[in-house]
């Protein structure tokens, strides 16, 4: 239910360090907007689409995953005709769309393990301050991953409760259970990571 | 932070996400889907208040960030946030603060239901829809280059649907607290 956005593949950009395309988005995400000249943004946005389509995905997997962002550029960009010159409007659709197309690449070619590893180092200094600790945003997220398909059972085991009693299924009515059943669990969790020693306290 | 409160905010992220499953109702008056999950905010303040409420989102922000397809539609990774509406998505952790804020200070087990509801329904409507706006709507104006006012207006068409979420919000919140109420015991 829950698979990663990740695409397997041996292109290059696959092989570049987490690190170095993370530093690349930001670099790219302000560098990109302290120009409106199409003479560099359309190259950019060139590149970003070349990068973003060599990644071993159909046209359709290419399309599907960053269509909602696009369709939202599009919109506004359609309101920005009636309100901005026209060549701000061609810069900023290049421009954004460069920049969605580029994050775009880098999530489908690093794998969560490599976010996570990354995520740990970037926690480092709030741990030093004692404000955290990397280990428990790992287990949160793991905790997460772990409910996920259950409270997914479970909303759907109140909903068949529902149409068994020939009630409406209303988000009302169903967010309700849902939440108190879920939550009840946290205690019984809690104990059990206690029990192991999970967080050594 | 105990472990019972790490385990809260786990779960009512992956609450969240569950709601991004739900398919979204469509109201026949206005064209815009309302989907379950951006309730969560409100729900993540009024119910298990301002802090672990607003680590819930930022578990959940970071879901997003590693390239799960958490959002409603399937939808994740890195690209959501270059697109025009990342404000709202980073704003949700501070939404849920401040809807955590108010609940906590205005809704308390003495009171009479009534005014249960007036609490919760304020929070939710100042955390989940003029904080929340409060970061996305500028947030979009700088990004996309469109006027501030002009966003701003655009955005007014998302609000009857908001105040909709709200109310909900504000009765789910309600049937929790008096069911099992975890706001009191704050992180």
């Amino acid at each position: 239910m829950l698979t990663s956005l990740y695409v397997e593949g041996q292109s290059w950009f696959h092989r570049v360090p987490v690190r170095l395309k993370l530093i690349a988005l930001l670099v790219l995400s302000v560098g990109l907007f302290t120009t409106n000249a199409p003479l560099l943004l359309l190259p950019a946005f060139l590149l970003c689409g070349a990068l973003y389509l060599s990644l071993g995905m159909t046209a359709r997997q290419a399309f599907s995953r960053v269509g909602f962002v696009l369709f939202t550029i599009l919109i506004l960009a359609a309101v920005n005709l009636f309100l901005v010159p026209f060549p701000d409007v061609a810069a900023l659709v290049l421009r954004l769309t460069a920049l969605v197309l580029f994050a775009a690449a880098v999530t489908a070619t690093t794998t969560i393990g490599a976010f996570m590893d990354e995520t740990t180092i970037l926690l480092k200094p709030a741990e030093r301050l004692g404000l955290l600790r990397a280990a428990d945003v790992s287990l949160a997220l793991g905790l997460v991953l772990r409910f996920v398909p259950d409270i997914f059972a479970r909303y759907q085991a109140i909903s068949e409760a529902h149409r068994a009693r020939g009630l409406p299924i209303r988000p009302l009515t169903i967010i309700g259970p849902l939440i108190i059943l879920t939550l009840k669990d946290a205690d019984t969790i809690a104990a059990a990571i206690d029990a192991r020693g999970f967080r050594r306290q | 932070m105990n472990t019972r409160d790490l385990v809260l905010i786990a779960l009512f992220a992956a609450i969240v996400v569950v709601l991004g499953l739900i398919p979204p109702i469509t109201l026949g008056f206005i064209p815009v889907p309302i989907t379950a999950q951006s309730m969560g905010v409100m729900l993540a303040g009024c119910i298990i208040g301002a802090k672990r409420g607003a680590l819930a989102f930022l578990l959940f922000v970071l879901l997003v960030a590693i390239g799960l397809p958490v959002l409603s539609g399937g939808r994740g990774g890195l690209a959501v946030f270059a697109g025009p509406s990342g404000g709202f998505i980073l704003g949700w952790a501070v939404a849920a603060f401040v809807t955590g804020l108010i609940a906590e200070r205005f809704v308390h087990q003495g009171n009479s239901e009534a005014r249960q509801f007036v609490g919760f329904f304020l929070a939710s409507v100042i955390g989940g829809i003029v904080v929340l706006y409060a970061i996305g709507v500028p947030w979009l104006s700088a990004v996309t280059g469109t006027p501030l006012t002009a966003a701003a207006t655009g955005a007014l068409v998302f609000i009857p649907g908001d105040l909709l979420k709200a109310a909900i919000a504000t009765l789910a919140a309600r049937a929790v607290y008096a069911g099992y109420p975890l706001l009191p015991a704050r992180a």
